[in-house]
């Protein structure tokens, strides 16, 4: 198999590449104003149709959650959004196509959700490197991992899911091993000496039917997905410093609270990425991106049009580009950690 | 459930007559074509199933549905073209019955199999939905394992007359299979760099390329399709061969029914699927035949079972979308997003508030299978004379448009190459006596085998004795060896006498 050496993802994060990734988006918001001014008389940007490419499949939780931004984005910008599809790949072929073959104009944006995308890009060996060929200029929804059991589970509590694990193998079920969810268990087990065993079912769905059907113990996945189940769940625990919707998810405590521990925040923030290229060349485009971005979020607009997508908008959040960077790479050192767990042999 | 409320909802699905004809016939022409299934054209019209009522978007789709499954198995018959997996088993027998000249009694009979499949299994569905929702609570990893071997068998029956070549077709089908990702560490194997062979081989343009494409090329090769007593026979034919059709359908009433029975259990097992209800359903109807050597050679049985069993798991699989909230499968997924989007309470509380919405979609599926009855029936008369059109007239129309068909489950351009390669090969395997059919069985059921196989396996710690671990699982176990000796011991009592 064609294995990668150790901590070649994390080489790859290159203190160079840092540096600009965050530069680049400080200097762009610092002098954001001036460049505007200049974008809006030399530019003319947007003069056309963005371009968003969507890593997942159409109809999918990032596919809505993009349109729901976007639908006010698109007012504030005076133009308009088309999107394409590329699945496959756990969110490879979707990036390696934007790199290779979409032009760094800042009129081509990627639309993803970078924790299992930075998992991918750790664990799967693509042919483009973060953040020197692309950057996320601003996360906008939040999608965090939760631990549940099914309703009539044996398992009233973490805590209870853990003991058993320190006698027994615990089975949880989840969507792909490179997962954040997975990881999330992964942490738990070190922490705790717990045997916890991730079987991966190929997709949220059959993830949550075989926790629902007895197949497995509990079910690590994502919040928003798990809510259509919720009624016949209960919801044990979050990898978020707090519970964004405890009166949907029986007020399960974070994991932090619950086990005195420092893991850390661990989900799927979506957000929007750009071709480093694009940032160099033209600052200016970018500058408005990000102010037009914040402008969308804080009108309220952004809550309604997500409500109208029958998502829940007490995910969305606004994360700029530092922390997004920031969040990226966290991931990829998590998914080196716990490498052996999430890669064959 | 009172007779008032069952009454109330069949009333509330048949206001929307005029919406479940529009969708129907829509439904039976994209099933038709291969590549452009109901998922694909549910996400199309996404913007007016977001836009209309509740109940109007659930009938919609619904009946879109189910009439795709029934419109698969049309070019399955007329061209040896499955419109879906869940069709590929009609091709075995249906596609031999058109080129004797049968087409329209075998349109006729996939038609009162999927119609009386789809409308038994629907009804049994309204009265039953809590008890067949708990057959996902028994048929686990393990017990799937064994369901799909019994598919898998299939390659055995196929190779009976040329055992050598069958296996070889079935092994390359399973390897083929095994191409992607693999299941538990997502590590891609096979695919030579290529990414969009990550997520394995895409069975649409697989099942194209080998039936669709390399049976255009064969064509090319004569100047009918047909056989001379066929074009003969298709030539006379007239209402007569409809009545006819209709008439070797309900004599085998049951066979119907029993084999829909396996679609609707599989089809309530989430993720199970079209094709192996079907593939199952096939090799249990020849199992239990008393002329299993008819099979293959244009046998109604083998056009009626995986027809029926195709239609039962349509019905089988919006049960645990509605019962658990968990879609049984990706057009079901679509389904999800858009009463999730309606705000429609999914799972057991649906029961409870909103009931009429629950049983209303088989409600809604009751009345299609009506309609599609009286609306599709006429067609087969018009539809087999396909089959007299000139091959060369037939073979690019079938080659451009399957190949947009293989496009557009994914939009790569990758997929039409796919569909190419598989053309040549399976027109080489059948210029060289090889079966097309083995390789999809082995394409289609090889990863869900290996996906179950390694999680019963990762459940339970590397123990392979897990698989013997269930008493559901060792009672399928004794039937499959069962399925197996018992025709070998039929035979051998056959010789011998």
């Amino acid at each position: 198999m064609d294995r990668k050496t150790p901590n070649k993802s994390t080489t790859r994060l290159t203190r160079r590449g840092l540096i600009k990734a965050t530069t680049l988006g400080g200097a762009g918001a610092l002098f954001a104003p001036a460049l505007v001014g200049r974008a809006l008389a030399q530019d003319d940007f947007p003069s056309r149709t963005m371009q968003i490419l969507i890593p997942t499949g159409e109809g999918g939780g990032v596919d809505r959650s993009a349109r729901a931004f976007n639908a006010g984005w698109g007012e504030i910008l005076g133009t308009g959004f088309e999107y394409g599809y590329f699945p496959g790949a756990a969110g490879q072929v979707g990036y390696e196509t934007f790199i290779g073959r979409r032009e760094p104009d800042a009129y081509n944006l990627l639309y993803g959700a970078i924790g299992p995308e930075m998992i991918m890009y750790a664990t799967q060996n693509p042919s483009y490197t973060f953040p020197d060929d692309y950057v996320y200029f601003g996360g906008v929804n939040a999608d965090d991992v939760v631990i549940w059991v099914a309703e009539d589970s044996p398992f009233q509590t973490l805590e209870d899911l853990i003991e058993e694990g320190q006698s027994r193998r615990v089975n949880f079920s989840g969507s792909r091993l490179p997962h954040p969810a997975s990881i999330a268990v992964f942490l738990l087990a070190e922490e705790t000496g717990a045997d916890f065993n991730v079987i991966p079912y190929g997709g949220g769905n059959p993830a949550r039917s075989a926790a629902l059907t007895g197949e497995v113990d509990a079910c690590c996945t994502h919040m928003g997905s798990s809510l259509s189940v919720a009624d016949q769940v209960r919801f044990l625990t979050v990898f978020q410093d707090e519970n964004r919707v405890p009166g949907l998810t029986n007020d399960a405590l974070p994991v932090n609270e619950i086990m005195g521990t420092d893991f850390p925040e661990l989900g799927g923030l979506r957000a929007f990425a750009i071709h480093t290229a694009a940032i160099e060349q033209y600052p200016d485009r970018v500058a408005l991106l990000k102010e037009t971005m914040l402008e969308n979020f804080e009108s309220g607009r952004y809550d309604a049009d997500t409500l109208d997508q029958g998502l829940t908008p007490e995910f969305n959040v606004f994360v700029d580009q530092e922390a997004c960077t920031r969040s990226a790479m966290e991931m990829v050192e998590l998914a080196n950690r716990f490498e052996h767990l999430l890669r064959d042999g | 459930m009172s007779l008032e409320l069952l009454i109330d909802i069949f009333l509330g699905a048949a206001s929307y007559w005029w919406l479940i004809l529009i969708a129907t016939t829509l439904g039976i022409i994209i099933g038709a074509i291969p590549g452009f299934g109901a998922q694909n054209t549910i996400i199309m019209l996404l913007p007016f199933t977001l836009a209309v009522q509740v109940d109007m978007a659930l009938t919609f789709m619904v009946a879109l549905y189910v009439a795709s499954h029934m419109g698969s198995g049309i070019p399955a018959i007329l061209l040896n073209i499955p419109g879906t997996g869940g069709a590929a088993a009609t091709t075995i027998d249906g596609y031999p019955m058109a080129k004797k000249g049968m087409a329209q009694q075998a349109l006729v009979l996939t038609f009162v199999a999927s119609t009386l499949g789809g409308f038994f299994t629907a009804f049994i569905a309204i009265f039953a939905i809590g008890y067949l929702a708990r057959i996902a609570f028994f048929l686990h990893s393990v017990e799937m394992v064994v369901i799909m071997l019994f598919g898998i068998t299939l390659i055995a029956v196929i190779a009976a007359k040329d055992p050598l070549k069958g296996l070889i077709s079935g092994i390359i089908g399973l390897l083929i299979g095994a191409i992607g990702a693999d299941h538990i560490y997502s590590a891609p194997r096979a695919t030579f760099g290529f990414l969009e062979l990550y997520e394995g081989m895409p069975i649409i343009p697989a099942l194209i390329g080998l039936f669709a494409i390399s049976e255009a090329l064969v064509m090319l090769e004569k100047r009918s399709m047909l056989t001379a007593e066929g074009r003969e026979r298709m030539l006379r034919a007239g209402w007569r061969e409809t009545l006819e059709g209709i008439q070797m359908a309900l004599k085998r009433w049951t066979h119907i029914l029993w084999t829909s029975l396996i679609g609707l259990v599989v089809g309530a097992v989430p993720g199970a699927g079209a094709s192996i209800g079907s593939f199952v359903a096939y090799q249990q109807s020849r199992l239990y035949s008393k002329t299993p050597e008819a099979y293959g050679t244009g046998h109604p049985e083998g056009v009626l079972a995986p027809e029926a069993a195709n239609n039962g798991v349509a019905s089988g699989s919006l049960i645990p979308l509605l019962v658990l909230a968990v879609p049984g499968g990706t057009t079901a997924a679509v389904m999800l997003v858009v009463l999730s989007y309606h705000g429609v309470p999914l799972g057991p509380r649906l029961f409870v508030e909103d009931p009429g919405l629950a049983y209303g979609v088989f409600a809604t599926m009751v009345l299609s299978y009506l309609i599609m009855m009286v609306t599709i029936l006429p067609m087969s008369k018009y539809l087999s004379r396909v089959t007299l059109v000139g091959t060369t007239i037939l073979a690019p129309i079938i080659i451009g448009f399957t190949l947009v068909g293989a496009f557009s489950p994914r939009a790569y351009i990758f997929d039409m190459g796919v569909a190419l390669t598989f053309g040549v090969l399976g027109y080489l395997m059948r210029k060289t006596g090889y079966h097309v059919v083995a390789m999809l069985i082995g394409i289609i059921l090889g990863p869900l085998l290996e996906a179950n196989f390694m999680r019963a396996l990762r459940l339970s710690g590397g123990d392979s004795m897990v698989f013997f671990s269930s008493t559901i699982g060792n009672v399928l176990w004794l039937m499959l060896l069962a399925s197996i000796l018992l025709p070998l011991y039929s035979s051998w009592r056959r010789n011998r006498a």
